[in-house]
């Protein structure tokens, strides 16, 4: 008697099994290692059809806007096999940035796959903090931003300027290879006033990349900062100053 | 007779248990609705109005969905032009204001992102991420 619903709940589980369609991933998640100077990084997942059912793609969707994903076809033949390419544009990201990218297909087996990529995008330039600030009538001394070149990355010399004459900015280079130093102050904390410094280093030649440090004089809370222009101020830190 | 029904229900029950527990421990780690946000710097709606004009919205989506539409007051800022918005971002705020920030989805980490780099690198204190994102303000406007 317990046959009878045995052997039919058996059928249905593994009777699919015998005849259908096989998406098999070569790998479902990819490191990709871009360089400095890429604007784009690329993932390839591989697919190979091991059953003997076509398989179509009804969806390829990924987790962000930053990052494309398509597929070379439709349809898959049984034996065929074939990749998703998945771009991610770099931008201003920088460290790990992991994307994941949702299959979805008419293979009941893999219905949903998701892919990751972990595109790992080298820091040129690290800026700690990118942002420094004195209340109004506060003393109006240097703050210190650290700089620190990217592993094996050749940056000798850091050029900073701004278009605000209320502050002074100097750069220096620090205690080991790839290390600056850069100090900003304001000329007076009377008055509110924001600045926002452009940091070049010399490398890439071909490729100048520019990062930015704002600085500020704050005044009564919630207070508007007037937006001010002035001749360019620039210094430079190089090996020997 | 009922007792032998329920069994083989209760086997094919735990058999389906089996592959669920092993997809469950294997993409532990890769559930892709996963906040990586943690619970502390998350805010929800009702609270980010009771905080009045104190706020300051940071809209973390691409700029294309920015110029389409965003919060009333939101400031753009992404990766993909981080260096040049976030000087335009720091020239509006203020330390009396907390900046709340948010992107498309809550599945979507761009804003946990900027939030992220908000605090670390710009040294930011009073920095959230709303939960629900865009949908939950659209959904509540």
């Amino acid at each position: 008697m317990k046959a009878i619903y045995l052997i039919p709940a058996a059928l249905l589980l593994f009777l699919p099994a015998l005849a259908r369609a096989d998406l098999k991933w070569e790998q479902t998640s990819v490191d990709v290692n871009p360089t400095v100077t890429d604007k784009q990084a690329v993932g390839h997942f591989k697919y190979q059809n091991t059953g003997d059912q076509p398989v179509h793609f009804k969806s390829v969707k990924t987790s962000c806007g930053c990052t494309a994903a398509r597929s070379q076809q439709d349809q898959v033949a049984p034996g065929e096999k074939g990749e998703i390419t998945a771009t991610l544009n770099i931008g201003d990201r920088v460290g790990q940035q992991v994307k994941t990218i949702t299959v979805e297909t008419d293979d009941p087996a893999h219905a949903t796959t998701v892919l990751t990529m972990k595109a790992n995008i080298p820091q040129l330039l690290e800026l700690q903090p990118t942002f420094v600030f004195w209340q109004a009538g506060e003393e109006p001394k240097a703050k210190t931003i650290s700089a620190r070149v990217g592993k094996d990355i050749p940056v000798k010399e850091l050029q900073i300027t701004t278009q605000n004459n209320q502050f002074e900015a100097k750069v220096e280079k620090g205690s080991e290879p790839g290390v600056f130093r850069i100090d900003i102050k304001p000329k007076e904390t009377k008055t509110t006033s924001f600045a926002t410094f452009t940091v070049r280093p010399d490398y890439p030649k071909d490729a100048q990349k520019a990062f930015y440090i704002s600085a500020r004089v704050a005044g009564a809370p919630g207070a508007a900062v007037p937006p001010a222009a002035a001749p360019v101020a620039a210094a430079s830190a190089s090996p020997g100053k | 007779m009922k007792l032998g029904v329920f069994r083989q229900a209760l086997l094919l029950i735990l058999l389906a248990e089996v592959p669920a527990i092993g997809q469950a421990v294997y993409f532990r780690h890769k559930i892709s609705w996963q906040s990586r946000v943690p619970a502390t710097q998350l805010v929800n709606l009702p609270t980010v109005r009771t905080w009045g004009a104190n706020v300051l919205w940071v809209d973390a989506r691409a700029s294309d969905d920015y110029e389409t539409d965003h919060i009333p007051g939101a400031i753009s800022l992404n990766e993909d032009h981080w260096n040049e918005l976030l000087p335009q971002f720091l020239a509006q705020w203020s330390a009396d204001r907390k900046v709340v920030v948010y992107c498309s989805a809550q599945s979507c980490n761009l804003a946990g992102e900027v939030a992220r780099r908000l605090r670390d690198e710009a040294q930011l204190k009073n920095v959230f991420v709303l939960e629900g994102g865009w949908e939950e303000w659209v959904k509540n406007r």
